[in-house]
C-alpha cells in the first residue's frame, strides 16, 4: 500500500513537471521573444498556398506559429466572424450580406476552377477536340437537361452512358466559382454532393462516366506541371465555335494555363481572386506584419506554388488598405 | 465504541500539567462531546446526498437547456415562415429564403429505418447464439471484437463505406435489383450505420440475456420444452424490455450519426424515393452547410431549426419506445 502511494506521488510530480516545461518553450535563450500563434481556416483552394507562406516566413520569423486547416471556404468565413480563427482563407468573392457583417479582406492571387472528367471517358477524344460551352455546362450542372453523353455530343447511338454529375457537398468557394460562370449559386449545382476538393476528385477518378470540378492544385501537379493521371481537365469551348482554338488549349501543363488564366483566355469566372479575411482589421500586429510580407515578398513563391499573381497597381491598393 | 472515543476525547482535554481550575473549563461531558460529532456525521451525510441531487438535476436540466438555445436561436426562422411549411415543404433554396425541410427528415427517417432493419435481425440471432449455443471462450473473444468495433472512428466507417460499400451497392446489389445507382444512396448509407450501431445493441442486448436467470432456463429445459423453445418462450419473453430498449438506444444513435452517413449517401436534397437514391439527413445538413451560416440571412437560424428538428425526433422516438417497452412490460 505505502510504496502504491509513493509511486503515485512521484508519477503525478513527473506528470506536473512534464507540464511546466512544455508550457516553457516559447522563451527563447537570448531575447525576450513570445510565441504567436496565427490560425488560418478555410478554402482548400489556398491551403497549399498557405502552408508554402508560412515554412518561408518562418525562415525570417521563426516566433511565429501558424496553424492552418482546410475545410471549405464557408467554413473559413464563418471561423473568422465567429473569432474561432485569426484568418479566414476565401476562394469567391464577398458578397454585401458578408460585408455587412463585418468582413475586411485582402486580395492574395488568382485561380481558377476548372472542369473534370475521368480520360476514361468512352468519348473523351471527341470532348478533347471539341471541348464544352458555357450553356452545355449549365445544362448538365443546374438544369440537368441533357443526362446522357451522346445527347450531349450530339451523337447517334452509343450506349447510353449517363452523365454522373458531382458536385461538392460543404460550403465551398470553388462551387460558387463554378456556378457564378453560368450565373448560379452552389446551391443551383445538382449533383451528387462530395466532402471537400478531394471527395470531388476521387469520386471523378473512380467512375469513367463522370463530371466534376476542381481547384488547380487539386488537378494539377506541382512538382511535374502535368495534370495528375487519372483526372482530366475539360476544355472549355469559350467562342463556342464547337472546336478547340489554339488559344482555348491551355491545359497541357500548369504553367501555360496560369498563362492563360493571367491573359484572360480562361474565363474568369471560373477563375477568381482569392482572398484572405478577418473580423475587421486584424488588431493582432503579428497578422499585420504577415499580410504585408504576403503582399511584398510573398508574392514571389506565388507562381511556383501554382498561382497566378495579381497586377501590381492591385497589390498597391492592398497595401494602402493594410495603412 | 463511541463510548470509549468519548472517553479518549475526555482524557485528552485534561492535561495533568494545567492547573486545576483550568481543567473545569475545558472538561466537556460526553453527552456534548457525543453531540458534537452526531451534527458533524449528520451534516457530511446530508451534504452527501445533496451533492448527488445537484448532480443529477444538471442532467436532467442539460436537456431542456440544450432545447430551450435551439428554440431561440431559431427563433428567427419559425418567426418568419409557417411552421407546417418549414417542416412538410420539398423546397429547399436557401438564397431565396425557401426552407423545406420534408426532405431532410424523410432521408433521416428512411436511412435509419433501413439501417435498423439490417442490423436488428442480426443482433438479436447473434446474440442468442453466443450466450445460448456457443462455446465460452467464444462470448469473452466476442468482448474485445466488439469493443474495437465500437471504438473506431466514424470517420474510418465513412471511408470504407466509400472504398467499400459503394462500389458494392453501385456494381451487385442495384443490379440485383434492377436498378441503376452510383453507390451514394440511402442503402449505403444504412449499411454503414448497421455496422456502427451493431457494437452498441448486441452489448445491451447481451447483458439483457445475462441477467436472465439461468434457473428459469433449466426449469423450461426440465418440463421437457426444446432448447429453442426455451429460447423463445422464456428468455426472449423476459428480456423483451431490454430487447427493446436496446434497439431504441441503436436508432438514437443512428438517427444522429453524422460524418461517417455524410460520406456515402450522396448529399442530394430530393424526397428519396427508393433506397437507391440519394439523400440527405439532417445531420449531414447541419454539418455540411455550417460554413454558409454566415453568408445567407436566416441560413443560420435555419440549420438551428434542423438541429431542434433532429432533437424533437430523437425525444419523440424515445417515447415511443418507452411507451412500448411499459406496453411489453404488462404482457
Amino acid at each position: 500500500m505505502k510504496t502504491n502511494k509513493i509511486f503515485l506521488a512521484i508519477s503525478t510530480l513527473i506528470l506536473l513537471a512534464s507540464c511546466g516545461r512544455s508550457g516553457d518553450t516559447s522563451s527563447s535563450k537570448e531575447t525576450n521573444q513570445k510565441q504567436v500563434s496565427i490560425s488560418f481556416s478555410g478554402a482548400f483552394a489556398l491551403y497549399p498556398l498557405a502552408q508554402k507562406w508560412a515554412e518561408a516566413y518562418n525562415k525570417t520569423h521563426p516566433e511565429v506559429r501558424f496553424d492552418i486547416q482546410a475545410g471549405g471556404a464557408g467554413k473559413g468565413l464563418t471561423d473568422a466572424l465567429s473569432g474561432a480563427v485569426d484568418v479566414g482563407m476565401f476562394s469567391r468573392a464577398i458578397t454585401d450580406a458578408e460585408k455587412s457583417k463585418g468582413t475586411w479582406y485582402i486580395a492574395l492571387c488568382k485561380d481558377a476552377v476548372i472542369p473534370t472528367i475521368n480520360p476514361a471517358n468512352p468519348y473523351i477524344n471527341t470532348i478533347r477536340e471539341r471541348g464544352i460551352t458555357k450553356d452545355q455546362f449549365k445544362a448538365i450542372f443546374v438544369d440537368q437537361s441533357v443526362k446522357r453523353w451522346e445527347d450531349l455530343l450530339s451523337i447517334k447511338g452509343g450506349q447510353g452512358a449517363k452523365i454522373d454529375v458531382f458536385t461538392r457537398s460543404d460550403a465551398s468557394g470553388a462551387a460558387d466559382s463554378w456556378a457564378s460562370f453560368f450565373g448560379k449559386k452552389q446551391e443551383n449545382l445538382k449533383g451528387l454532393g462530395m466532402n471537400g476538393d478531394p471527395g470531388v476528385s476521387d469520386a471523378v477518378k473512380r467512375d469513367k462516366n463522370s463530371i466534376g470540378y476542381n481547384n488547380t492544385l487539386f488537378l494539377f501537379d506541382i512538382r511535374t506541371g502535368k495534370q495528375i493521371p487519372g483526372i482530366e481537365a475539360v476544355p472549355i469551348d469559350v467562342n463556342g465555335n464547337g472546336k478547340i482554338d489554339e488559344d482555348e488549349k491551355s491545359y497541357a501543363d500548369l504553367n501555360t494555363f496560369l498563362k492563360a488564366v493571367n491573359d484572360g483566355k480562361y474565363p474568369s469566372p471560373p477563375a477568381r481572386d482569392l482572398y484572405f479575411i478577418t473580423k475587421g482589421k486584424p488588431a493582432k500586429k503579428e497578422v499585420l506584419d504577415f499580410f504585408n510580407w504576403v503582399l511584398t515578398d510573398g508574392q514571389q513563391l506565388v507562381q511556383s506554388a501554382g498561382y497566378v499573381p495579381l497586377p501590381q497597381d492591385a497589390i498597391n491598393e492592398q497595401l494602402n488598405k493594410l495603412k | 465504541m463511541l463510548i470509549t472515543r468519548c472517553e479518549k476525547r475526555e482524557s485528552e482535554h485534561i492535561s495533568p500539567s494545567i492547573h486545576h481550575s483550568q481543567l473545569t473549563i475545558h472538561k466537556q461531558t460526553p453527552a456534548q462531546t457525543n453531540f458534537q460529532t452526531m451534527t458533524k456525521r449528520i451534516f457530511i451525510d446530508k451534504l452527501s446526498s445533496r451533492w448527488m441531487v445537484l448532480c443529477l438535476s444538471v442532467f436532467l436540466l442539460l436537456p431542456l437547456a440544450i432545447g430551450l438555445g435551439l428554440v431561440l436561436k431559431s427563433s428567427d426562422l419559425w418567426r418568419t415562415h409557417a411552421i407546417g411549411s418549414l417542416i412538410f415543404s420539398k423546397d429547399w433554396s436557401p438564397s431565396e429564403s425557401q426552407f423545406g425541410f420534408w426532405p431532410f427528415i424523410l432521408s433521416s427517417l428512411w436511412v435509419t429505418v433501413v439501417g435498423l432493419v439490417i442490423s436488428m435481425p442480426l443482433c438479436l440471432l447473434s446474440a442468442i447464439f453466443l450466450t445460448q449455443f456457443a462455446p465460452n471462450w467464444m462470448l469473452r473473444f466476442m468482448r474485445p471484437v466488439i469493443d474495437i468495433l465500437a471504438g473506431i472512428p466514424s470517420v474510418v466507417y465513412g471511408v470504407w463505406g466509400v472504398l467499400v460499400i459503394v462500389p458494392l451497392v453501385a456494381d451487385i446489389i442495384a443490379p440485383m435489383f434492377h436498378s441503376e445507382s452510383l453507390g451514394y444512396s440511402i442503402l449505403a448509407g444504412a449499411l454503414v450505420l448497421s455496422v456502427m450501431s451493431i457494437p452498441y445493441i448486441l452489448n445491451m442486448i447481451l447483458e439483457v440475456f445475462r441477467q436472465v436467470p439461468i434457473e428459469l432456463g433449466e426449469a423450461s429445459l426440465s418440463l421437457g420444452a426444446t432448447k429453442w423453445e426455451t429460447i423463445k418462450h422464456v428468455f426472449l419473453r423476459k428480456g423483451a424490455t431490454g430487447i427493446i430498449s436496446a434497439y431504441g438506444l441503436g436508432f438514437s444513435k443512428a438517427l444522429g450519426e453524422t460524418i461517417a452517413v455524410m460520406m456515402v449517401i450522396g448529399n442530394v436534397v430530393q424526397v428519396p424515393t427508393s433506397v437507391f437514391d440519394a439523400g440527405y439527413p439532417l445531420p449531414a445538413l447541419v454539418a455540411n452547410n455550417y460554413g454558409e451560416m454566415m453568408s445567407i440571412p436566416s441560413y443560420d437560424s435555419a440549420l438551428m431549426f434542423g438541429s431542434l428538428l433532429l432533437f424533437l425526433i430523437i425525444i419523440t422516438i424515445n417515447v415511443i419506445f418507452r411507451y412500448i417497452i411499459y406496453k411489453s412490460e404488462a404482457i
